[in-house]
């Protein structure tokens, strides 16, 4: 049974304007004096109720900087709420920002393995799937040296084996994510349609509108970190396409 | 508290192989591989032993060069898990922003990796005290000293989450740390002995100073050995200050991460 439920959730945290300061600074010149350098509220979410239950698919829709990935983020655990409650039950597959974080001194084979091990794998539940993440990454050879010398596209690929190897409860993804050559990306979609119909749940950032109504059960349309509508999704893109292009929408 | 150790714990495969890496990054492309990290506190044992042995030592030289060497790895130990450790946040920014893991496996990331290289200088020093008195007192004392060790692992993993945390919105604080552990270093009585001070009324710049809390429950056990009874209490008392040290700092970091923790991944 796998359950997401945020409740009340907000994120609000201080920015400066001006620039980061230093503690030399800070005593010196009391730079964090408001009218020097003054002190921005980033409200990144504010108030969010949101429950998804076991088999929905959920597509988040707005502009950008409304909060989207941010609510992602939430989701993950990456981010903390500042109020509220966050509760997800079932393994977290998150594919968002997946290339940052490898060791890049270290080997393909290498990162598999602290990848693996930071999604929660153990070295025993790891060694059977090995092979299934080399086969998928087609990297060949390349998979013993450092990760520094390949390409964005070889990380991608790398990265995205690594980050789909787990059979997720919870998928959460931002946006479509554009994995290596041709030949690649139609065997990464296979895999994420795969993935979408066999996780329990997902919760899917997106811009492509045609995607979100194809793939997602009920969409959440956010702006200024709220959720201002939340209902099927022919009815809420429908309601985002008219206020955004000003136009009714041609019937889908 | 209890789910954020519970969290470390299956986080020990990542946190593991981690610190692997950094050791074999470290000496890839040294010939001597694991003896760099040795190369420095034994070339300034050396730099010490000529220089130093005749003013603070008893005159003879592997007596204060096991000294010496050991005051070392602890105060290397010390230094680097408070320094480099301030840095690991913004070092492993990457696995923060993608991973609910708590931040403390970074900074524990660093404390084990600079833990290893203090115990491959301790146990040169216990080869040398055991090959120098030729009898195997110097065992008894690396039992007695262990516990000191993990004390100060314990607080040097608080230390550098305390410093982790205020680098995140003072990014200068690691600069400022080694600032003051150059100050430090002449502060501390590691290779000059503590009875120098004594004699001059100043140890109570020693009994306030938490590296020489750790000193005295590490290294003066190792070097001393099978210790006398007074000896046994005065461990005993320099263990309570060691233990009331660590969870000061203990709980400074506990309250440092529940401050904290929801607002330091917006600053990184």
């Amino acid at each position: 049974m796998a359950k997401i439920e945020l409740t009340d959730v907000s994120i609000t945290f201080n920015a400066h304007q001006q620039k980061r300061v230093s503690l030399k600074e800070y005593l010196v010149r009391r730079l964090y004096n408001r009218s020097v350098n003054p002190v921005m509220r980033v409200h990144a979410l504010s108030n969010i109720n949101l429950t998804v239950r076991d088999g929905e698919r959920i597509g988040v829709i707005g502009h950008n900087g409304a909060g989207k990935t941010t609510l992602l983020k939430t989701l993950a655990g990456v981010y903390p709420p500042t109020t509220g409650t966050r509760v997800v039950e079932g393994k977290i597959c998150s594919l968002f920002d997946i290339t940052l974080g490898f060791e890049q001194e270290a080997t393909g084979w290498e990162n598999v393995l602290y990848r693996s091990y930071l999604q929660g794998e153990t070295p025993t539940s790891i060694r059977g799937k090995l092979d299934g993440i080399a086969q998928f990454a087609e990297l060949g050879e390349f998979l013993n040296t450092a990760v520094r010398n390949y390409s964005a596209g070889m990380l991608m690929r790398l990265a995205f084996s690594i980050a789909t190897s787990i059979d997720p409860e919870v998928l959460l993804v931002d946006e479509v994510l554009a994995v290596g050559d041709l030949a690649f990306q139609n065997k990464a979609q296979a895999r994420m349609r795969e993935l979408m119909s066999s996780s329990r749940l997902m919760v899917m950032v997106a811009h492509d509108l045609d995607a979100v109504r194809r793939l997602c059960t009920r969409v959440i349309w956010m702006t200024h970190g709220q959720i201002i509508m939340d209902g099927s999704p022919n009815e809420v893109i429908d309601a985002y396409v008219t206020t955004v292009t000003g136009k009714r929408p041609v019937a889908a | 508290m209890f789910r954020h150790l519970s969290a470390l714990w299956t986080a020990r495969h990542f946190l593991l192989a981690l610190v692997r890496l950094d050791l074999r990054l470290r000496y890839r492309r040294s010939v001597l591989g694991v003896g760099w990290s040795l190369l420095h506190p034994i070339a300034m044992t050396a730099v010490f032993t000529v220089v130093f042995s005749q003013l603070f030592g008893d005159g003879n030289p592997i007596g204060y060069a096991t000294f010496a060497l050991s005051g070392l790895a602890v105060w290397n130990f010390l230094r680097d898990s408070a320094t480099l450790g301030s840095k690991s946040l913004a070092q492993n920014e990457s696995y923060i922003r993608q991973s609910p893991l708590p931040y403390t496996v970074y900074t524990l990331r660093c404390v084990l990796g600079h833990l290893i290289h203090a115990c491959m200088a301790l146990l040169v020093v216990v080869v040398l005290l055991v090959a120098w008195k030729g009898d195997p007192g110097p065992l008894v004392g690396l039992a007695l000293a262990l516990p000191g060790l993990a004390l100060a692992v314990v607080a040097a993993w608080a230390v550098a989450t305390i410093g982790a945390f205020v680098t995140a919105f003072f990014h200068d604080t690691a600069h400022i740390l080694e600032v003051g552990a150059q100050i430090g270093f002449f502060l501390t009585p590691i290779m000059y002995r503590r009875s120098l001070l004594d004699d001059r009324g100043l140890g109570w710049l020693v009994d306030i100073n938490p590296a020489g809390m750790f000193l005295a429950v590490i290294r003066d056990p190792l070097l001393t050995g099978v210790p006398t009874a007074a000896g046994l209490q005065q461990l005993g008392y320099a263990y309570l200050a060691a233990a009331v040290c660590t969870a000061a700092a203990v709980g400074l970091a506990v309250a440092v991460v529940a401050w904290l923790h929801k607002k330091v991944i917006f600053h990184l």
